[in-house]
């Protein structure tokens, strides 16, 4: 027998204080575990709303004087010379290092074209990215699909009087009307969508873009990296961060991080507490029993080490079932908070943490008590003698 | 030399306005091998003097020295290493661990000692063995009768091998035929040669003494060697 197995079979025979002490530190460590988790999978879930509000980087041709821009849209006829970017170029992008954060890269031409009379603005995009990246957008019919068809904002079809299913003649080449955007309020409405191919061809632009919106998602963007690390790979372009997005992005995360530890810093404490007060009780109770193990030639030290290799114990197993504890809760609430199907976490980084925590908590708690005991006076603790 | 030797030994307890003086310039020399009964009445001392004799409750002062060594000159967790090899201590109330079974209990002196498990509770059966227990070694105090309990309490004082037992009122809870099974018990230890000072005021015990110590107020009353011993 070692003073463990003293600790080990007190424990195991006083089962209703042993449950008092590890609820103490569960509850704890549970709510730490479900805060965290939660916001972790919560962050990942709002990353993929985020990504609905479309490109946070933006990459023009390099140009001081030259207003074609299709974000604050002012497309006059006044056109210098302007770098171009070569759409074989943009491949580059994906050689960047954080590469991996990448989730769309939309290029597009953009170009003044007569049509019906009329001068309209024409965007060549890759349909399938484009309307990826655009989610807000709402197709009345359907996005394009081949190299003669076409989208119509809702100001432009007004204007052509087009329907769908119209034939559109641009440039000599006739083009079916497959869809029509809803009403934005922004230059969308003012604009006609075809595939990108066939307006470069139209606007004599082949193998140029003018303009490339790029997603990145992340927790911890690295957007203003990012942006260096394009404008590296493209040096002829201007390549900047839609900043705005990405701070409110970041406020609204930290918010709810900053928000979550304090609420689990309070609830830690309170089961510290719970500790404290249990061993407390504890070593009072067990006074008479203290004064045994002291008459029996029990050093202070060894009765510390009896009491911390009890707190031990208990916040061992309190940090295992806090954990999985809090996972379940996790589980359980995911749904109220998010509308998105979203998979729990199984992060053993958040296990290792737990127990760690239960640890360091159970431990701070249980030392005064145990040199509370260990320094009871053995004549007090055993009156009878 | 005598084994136990008390030297001037006073001892106050100073509670507010009052001063009681448990113990007064008390002499006492105890040879190796004897049964000494300490006996008196209530507030006599005696149980202060066997506190003050198992190393727990320092003297106001005087000396005490066991082998000689000056226990009071030790510190604390030294004076816990003396306890655990030179004392065994028989409480009162037995004071068992309730949540340890009879080896358990019988192993705690052994507990912080550095010898294999399998070594510790060799010699925890054995001595449980030896006070008649063989058969209860897993029961928990709660399922031993007084008697039983007694005699875990006395295992346990005897596991380590001590040169001295220290006994408080052993038979105190006890029925008139457990107590002389246990004093009978006690009797056999001192005929193997173990050096026991016991307290009580059952004077029905007397008879188990080589030698008998009362006090009153502090100090000796009377002291007699009922039978003369041979010092070896």
């Amino acid at each position: 027998m070692k003073l463990e197995t003293i600790a080990f079979n007190n424990l195991r025979r006083r089962k209703s204080r042993l449950a008092f002490l590890i609820a103490g530190l569960l509850i704890g460590v549970s709510t730490v575990v479900t805060l965290i988790s939660l916001s972790t999978t919560l962050t990942e879930d709002v990353q993929k709303k985020m990504e609905n509000y479309g490109a946070n980087i933006l990459i023009t041709p390099h140009s001081d004087d030259l207003s074609l821009n299709y974000g604050g849209i002012s497309l006059g006829g006044v056109s210098l010379d302007p770098q171009e970017i070569h759409q074989e170029d943009l491949i580059k992008i994906m050689s960047i290092r954080n590469h991996l954060n990448i989730s769309v890269v939309a290029p597009k031409v953009l170009g003044a074209m007569i049509v019906n009379g009329e001068r309209v603005m024409i965007m060549g995009v890759e349909p399938d990215k484009e309307f990826r990246l655009k989610k807000w957008w709402k197709v009345n019919g359907r996005p394009i699909e081949e190299s003669h068809e076409l989208v119509a904002g809702a100001s432009v079809a007004q204007k052509l009087g087009l329907q769908m299913g119209d034939k559109v003649e641009i440039g000599g080449e006739t083009f079916t009307l497959t869809g029509i955007l809803e009403k934005s309020g922004s230059q969308d409405d003012q604009i006609l969508i075809a595939a990108l191919p066939t307006a470069q061809r139209l606007l004599g632009k082949e193998g140029i873009v003018s303009l490339v919106e790029v997603a990145a998602l992340c927790a911890n963007c690295p957007v203003t990296d990012m942006v260096d690390q394009i404008s590296e790979v493209l040096p002829g372009a201007d390549v900047s961060a839609i900043q705005q997005v990405v701070k409110t992005r970041m406020h609204a995360l930290n918010q709810f991080r900053n928000f979550s530890l304090a609420v689990a810093a309070v609830v830690l404490l309170i089961g510290a507490l719970v500790v404290f007060v249990t061993m407390m009780g504890s070593v009072n109770e067990r006074t008479r029993e203290i004064g045994i193990f002291r008459a029996l030639g029990f050093r202070r030290a060894h009765i510390m080490r009896l009491i911390l290799f009890e707190s031990t114990l208990v916040s061992i197993i309190a940090g295992i079932f806090g954990f999985l504890i809090g996972m379940g809760v996790t589980y359980l609430i995911l749904p109220l908070m998010t509308d998105n199907e979203v998979a729990l976490h199984w992060d053993p980084m958040l296990g290792g943490g737990a127990v760690l925590l239960a640890l360091l908590v159970g431990t701070l708690a249980s030392f005064y008590p145990a040199l509370k005991a260990s320094r009871l006076d053995p004549t007090e603790a055993l009156r009878a003698l | 030399m005598p084994f136990v030797q008390l030297k001037q030994l006073d001892k106050h307890f100073e509670s507010r306005a009052d001063c009681v003086i448990a113990l007064n310039k008390f002499e006492l020399a105890v040879e190796e091998g004897s049964f000494l009964g300490i006996m008196g009445p209530s507030g006599s001392g005696k149980s202060t003097l066997l506190s003050i004799l198992g190393g727990l409750c320092h003297p106001t002062a005087g000396k005490v020295l066991v082998d000689d060594i000056d226990i009071y000159g030790l510190s604390s967790e030294q004076r816990a290493d003396f306890r655990r090899e030179y004392l065994g201590f028989v409480f009162q109330s037995f004071n068992l661990i309730p949540y340890l079974t009879a080896l358990e209990n019988v192993m705690l002196p052994l507990a912080v000692k550095k010898l294999a498990t399998a070594e510790k509770k060799r010699m925890a059966a054995e001595v449980l063995k030896r006070v008649g227990l063989a058969h209860r070694i897993a029961h928990l105090p709660n399922q031993l009768s007084g008697g039983e309990q007694e005699r875990v309490a006395i295992a346990r004082a005897l596991v380590n091998n001590p040169p001295l037992i220290l006994a408080d009122e052993p038979t105190g809870s006890l029925d008139i035929a457990t107590s002389e099974e246990i004093m009978e018990l006690f009797k056999e230890l001192n005929a193997e040669g173990q050096t026991i000072i016991m307290v009580t005021h059952n004077d029905e015990n007397r008879p188990y003494f080589d030698r008998i110590v009362v006090l009153r107020d502090g100090v000796i009353d009377s002291d007699n060697a009922r039978i003369p011993k041979a010092v070896a």
